[in-house]
């Protein structure tokens, strides 16, 4: 082990100079740093096949199960005056939907972990901005989703289902579902971080992802709600998601709606984001 | 201002009212190696966790590179390595994507983190295990890569909490080298440790640390002279009577540059200013008598006695048990000495 020491010296690298070591434009810096972050975030994805096979899986089963159990509600003719072809066209936005927020709530677990393994404190003593942490993570996070959902979308197709708006369609509907999954990690990461302990995490997760889900029409169509649960899916973020990816999938283009969705996740995620850079911020002093 | 850390009246109290640093005042200036020793729970780590700005400190200064702790924490982490008492390592990336990483997050380039990397897993013998997974990696494996991701960017200041806790002894010494070559080099570092013999070898000047307060700073040298000189000690043949054990200790006492020689067992200890100057006069005395001598030894003082003297107590290190009768204890903890 020691035989090599004596022939080494200390410094090899006269093009680098310690001290001086990140210049330059801050915008420039922060994408660069928050690349080395995702960049790591993403080989850890790829790292363990099992995992990134399960994450995948999953989702397909739902798509699967759910299908089947309601298949029979596609011929009711209350559902057909909605103008579905089948309960399989109606699901797909949704099985989406709820894969990214499996994900989503998924996401603070992982803050625990590099908590819990030294890895954050690495981060923090280096001289990289803080928010490259979050940005890196967020974007490994959006990564996962998509290919989640890309999945999800093939399957869909295979089994029969068909987007109306084609591709356009489908990467609206990709980038729609993604872009909610990460403001609903937010969520997760300022569990996450407040209690530093990954079952709470996970179970305030599942405790704050599956009521949203139910009290929306991800499962139903809102006129076969009860009336008090359509008034709630009304104020239910998820709601607007999932019915703007349906446009796009059985009727056609619908840019208001998708504003509109858009427009939520953004006051969604100015909540969730800032309480996740605050919580972070907290629990690294 | 040739300060690389400057410290005044640091003081740490925690939200549960533990006060871990409590008013500590120190300088480390530039290229010096410098400790703070002391046991568990001292306060070390608290204070080198808001030296490299991971924890806020609850008053007085701490200026590192002439940067506040507080307020230029950026500028400060551009400078610094730090290798903390825990690991912290990526169990899912390799060992070589572990120290790529740590060098690219601050500021290297990826050829140059490449070379880096594959040197320092080299010197630590981690060259073999460099593309496996970091999961896979043994208690000892990982405390070294751990070690090396302080390395990786070459920082001009390191710190290190105790760096060889946990460390086999092949390791222990692949470190101390690398770091006596790091200080040749020019780099700073401070460290901190609950072995007397690392800060001895180590450090240019320490700090002892006791219950958060810096209880003595100087040399290691100028601190052990200051629990006095060496101590010879001769053992003699097993079984020698009390009255032939009296005659010894009679014929070694009081000469020039001694003091009153104890006994323990069968053998006596005689503290003497320079051990070197004081054998043959020692041996010729005995020979005189006729007494026989089994073995003779000297040791200088270690930190263990300068710990003793300044704190009323032995260090608290967890490992090691020392034997009940002090005297012993110290002698046997000084078997490495000069001699």
């Amino acid at each position: 082990m020691a035989r090599t020491i004596e022939t080494v010296r200390p410094s090899e690298t006269p093009e680098f100079r310690p001290g001086s070591a990140p210049t330059g434009n801050p915008v420039a810096r922060l994408v660069a740093e928050s690349t080395t972050i995702f960049g790591r975030n993403l080989k850890k994805l790829v790292r363990i096949p099992m995992m990134l096979f399960f994450s995948l899986f999953q989702p397909m089963l739902w798509l699967l199960l759910f299908t089947q159990i309601f298949k029979k509600l596609g011929q009711f003719p209350q559902f057909q005056t909605l103008g579905y072809s089948s309960y399989l066209m109606f699901f797909a936005p949704s099985v989406l939907t709820m894969t990214t927020l499996t994900s989503a709530f998924q996401s603070g677990m992982g803050m625990v972990t590099d908590f819990e393994q030294g890895m954050l404190d690495k981060f923090l003593i280096s001289p990289i901005h803080r928010s490259s942490v979050l940005i890196g993570k967020v974007m490994a996070d959006a990564s996962r989703m998509v290919l989640q959902g890309a999945l999800i979308l093939v399957v869909a197709i295979i089994m029969g289902a068909r987007i109306k708006t084609g591709v356009v369609g489908a990467v609206v509907m990709l980038v729609l579902a993604a872009a909610f999954g990460i403001v609903w990690a937010g969520l997760s990461n300022i569990v996450a971080l407040s209690t530093k302990n990954s079952e709470m995490t996970m179970m305030i997760g599942i405790l704050l992802t599956f009521p949203l889900l139910f009290l929306s029409t991800a499962m139903m169509p809102a006129a076969l709600l009860p009336g008090w649960l359509e008034t709630v899916g009304k104020f239910n973020p998820v709601t607007y998601v999932i019915n703007t990816a349906r446009q796009f999938m059985n009727f056609g283009y619908a840019w208001m709606d998708l504003a509109k969705a858009f427009g939520i996740i953004a006051i969604v995620g100015l909540f969730t984001l800032t309480g996740a850079t605050r919580a972070f911020r907290k629990a690294t002093t | 201002m040739t300060d690389l850390i400057n410290v005044d009246q640091l003081i740490k109290v925690y939200p549960d009212g533990t006060r871990a640093v409590d008013g500590v005042t120190f300088q480390v200036a530039r290229g010096e190696v410098f400790g703070f020793l002391g046991p568990n729970g001292a306060g070390k780590t608290t204070a080198i966790r808001v030296l490299v700005t991971l924890l806020r400190k609850t008053s007085g200064r701490a200026l590192v590179g002439g940067h506040d702790v507080d307020r230029e924490g950026e500028e400060i982490r551009k400078m610094i390595g730090y290798a903390g008492q825990f690991i912290g390592i990526d169990i899912d990336l390799t060992g070589r994507e572990n120290l790529v990483l740590q060098a690219r997050l601050h500021g290297m380039s990826t050829a140059d983190a490449g070379r880096r990397a594959d040197l320092l897993l080299e010197l630590f013998g981690l060259t073999d295990a460099a593309n496996k997974r970091a999961g896979a990696y043994s208690g000892g494996m990982r405390r070294r890569l751990d070690l090396v991701q302080a390395l990786v960017h070459e920082p001009p200041l390191l710190f290190l909490d105790e760096p060889t806790t946990g460390l086999d002894p092949q390791t222990r010494n692949a470190l101390w080298k690398h770091l006596e070559e790091l200080r040749a080099g020019g780099t700073t570092i401070f460290l901190t440790t609950q072995y007397m013999e690392e800060a001895d070898r180590l450090c240019d000047r320490l700090a002892i640390i006791d219950h958060g307060k810096i209880v003595v700073s100087g040399e290691p040298a100028e601190l052990k002279a200051s629990v006095g000189g060496d101590v010879v000690t001769i053992a003699l043949p097993e079984g020698t009577d009390g009255e032939l054990m009296e005659r010894a200790q009679r014929a070694v006492a009081a000469f020039p540059g001694a003091g009153q020689p104890t006994t323990f067992d069968h053998s006596v200890a005689i503290p003497v200013k320079d051990a070197g100057q004081s054998l043959s006069e020692i041996v010729r005395r005995l020979d005189e008598q006729g007494i026989p001598i089994a073995k003779l030894s000297f040791t200088t003082p270690t930190l263990d006695e300068v710990f003793l003297k300044y704190t009323g107590e032995r260090m608290r290190v967890e490992e090691t048990g020392h034997a009940q009768s002090s005297m012993f204890a110290s002698m046997r903890g000084r078997g490495r000495g000069r001699g």
